[in-house]
């Protein structure tokens, strides 16, 4: 039996790693401001505990080029960042689909397999 | 002490500041600024504000600490060393020792080389070194300095004596003016405690470092 500590520590990390593809995700259609997209994200269970470290991630993205943003003044208050999907940004998130499908249902096939 | 919600996001961003202090300080005030930005749409959306949403929707975006850690992963920056407590040595042992008895082995000198080695360490704080320089001057040479004079001067320091009257024992003065031998005599004894006071304290401020200590 694995030691939940090291489970948990494994799960943290899938979800930090997977993060970003997520929120690439969410940005395919619509530019998005922070504060919405955190929201899209805490809606599904287990995605993000810590809210706020969308805004580190957020931060290294538009860094690394895959989103930029442009403020947009907002009708209810002070301006807003808006972040919108770069080319590369949508070529990372295509190479991870292309990647994770296969993964995934590897995964799903050993661990969901009826004994 | 009361806390307005205004006062709790304040505070809340002022340690996520803290917190976030190696990073770049570009990324810092971005992140800073995005998350001042959550705090003021999430306070917005809500119809009749109180303390208690204020406190949840600063409990979802989770430790200031927390986000941090984070932080320094995403931006590949060191986690921060800590800080490595001071390790008392010679020169704190040689300063609480000079500090008491410098000046009666050595008049003044060795007080004052107390004092020096007493600031030079980086042991104590300033409130701590300002506190083992003025509790007391000279250390126990003063104190026993004026016992040899007050004993040695006239209207000397009063032995307690059994009076020959047998009537028990009371201390008295040869030359009467006890109440003010008296007055002298506690003010040599507070004066004698004092340096042991602040050495004691010295010690132990040692051995439960400020966190200034370093500063």
């Amino acid at each position: 039996m694995v030691a939940t500590g090291k489970q948990d520590a494994l799960l943290a990390q899938m979800r930090k790693g997977t993060l970003q593809y997520c929120v690439l995700a969410l940005l395919v259609d619509d530019e998005r401001y922070g504060f919405e997209l955190v929201r899209s994200l805490a809606e599904t269970d287990g995605m993000v505990t810590s809210e706020g470290t969308i805004y580190p991630l957020l931060s290294r993205l538009r860094r690394d080029g895959l989103v930029e943003t442009t403020w947009r003044e907002s009708s209810s208050g002070p301006p807003r960042r808006y972040y919108r999907l770069t080319k590369s940004g949508r070529a990372a998130l295509q190479a991870f689909k292309a990647e994770w499908g296969p993964f995934r249902d590897t995964v799903d096939h050993f661990v969901e397999r009826k004994t | 002490m009361s806390t307005t919600p205004d006062k709790l996001v304040e505070r809340y961003l002022k340690h996520l500041e803290v917190e976030l202090d190696d990073l770049p300080r570009d990324r810092r005030r971005e992140i800073v600024d995005e998350i001042a930005g959550h705090i003021a749409e999430a306070r917005a959306a809500l119809e009749h504000e109180t303390e208690a949403d204020v406190r949840n929707i600063l409990e979802g975006l989770g430790d200031p600490a927390e986000i941090a850690e984070d932080a320094r992963e995403r931006f590949e920056v060191a986690p921060p060393v800590p800080a490595q407590p001071y390790k008392p040595g010679w020169i704190e042992i040689a300063a609480l020792i000079l500090l008491l008895i410098g000046g009666v082995v050595l008049p003044l000198f060795g007080w004052v080389i107390g004092v020096v080695l007493l600031w030079v360490s980086n042991a104590w704080n300033v409130r701590d070194k300002v506190i083992g320089t003025i509790f007391v001057p000279g250390g126990l040479a003063l104190p026993l300095g004026l016992l040899f004079f007050a004993g040695s001067g006239e209207g000397g320091i009063c032995e307690p004596v059994i009076s020959p009257a047998g009537s028990g024992g009371t201390a008295t003065c040869p030359d009467g003016g006890s109440s003010t031998n008296y007055f002298g005599l506690v003010a040599a004894i507070t004066l004698l405690l004092i340096p042991f006071v602040t050495a004691a304290y010295l010690a132990y401020r040692l051995r439960h470092q400020p966190t200034a200590a370093t500063a």
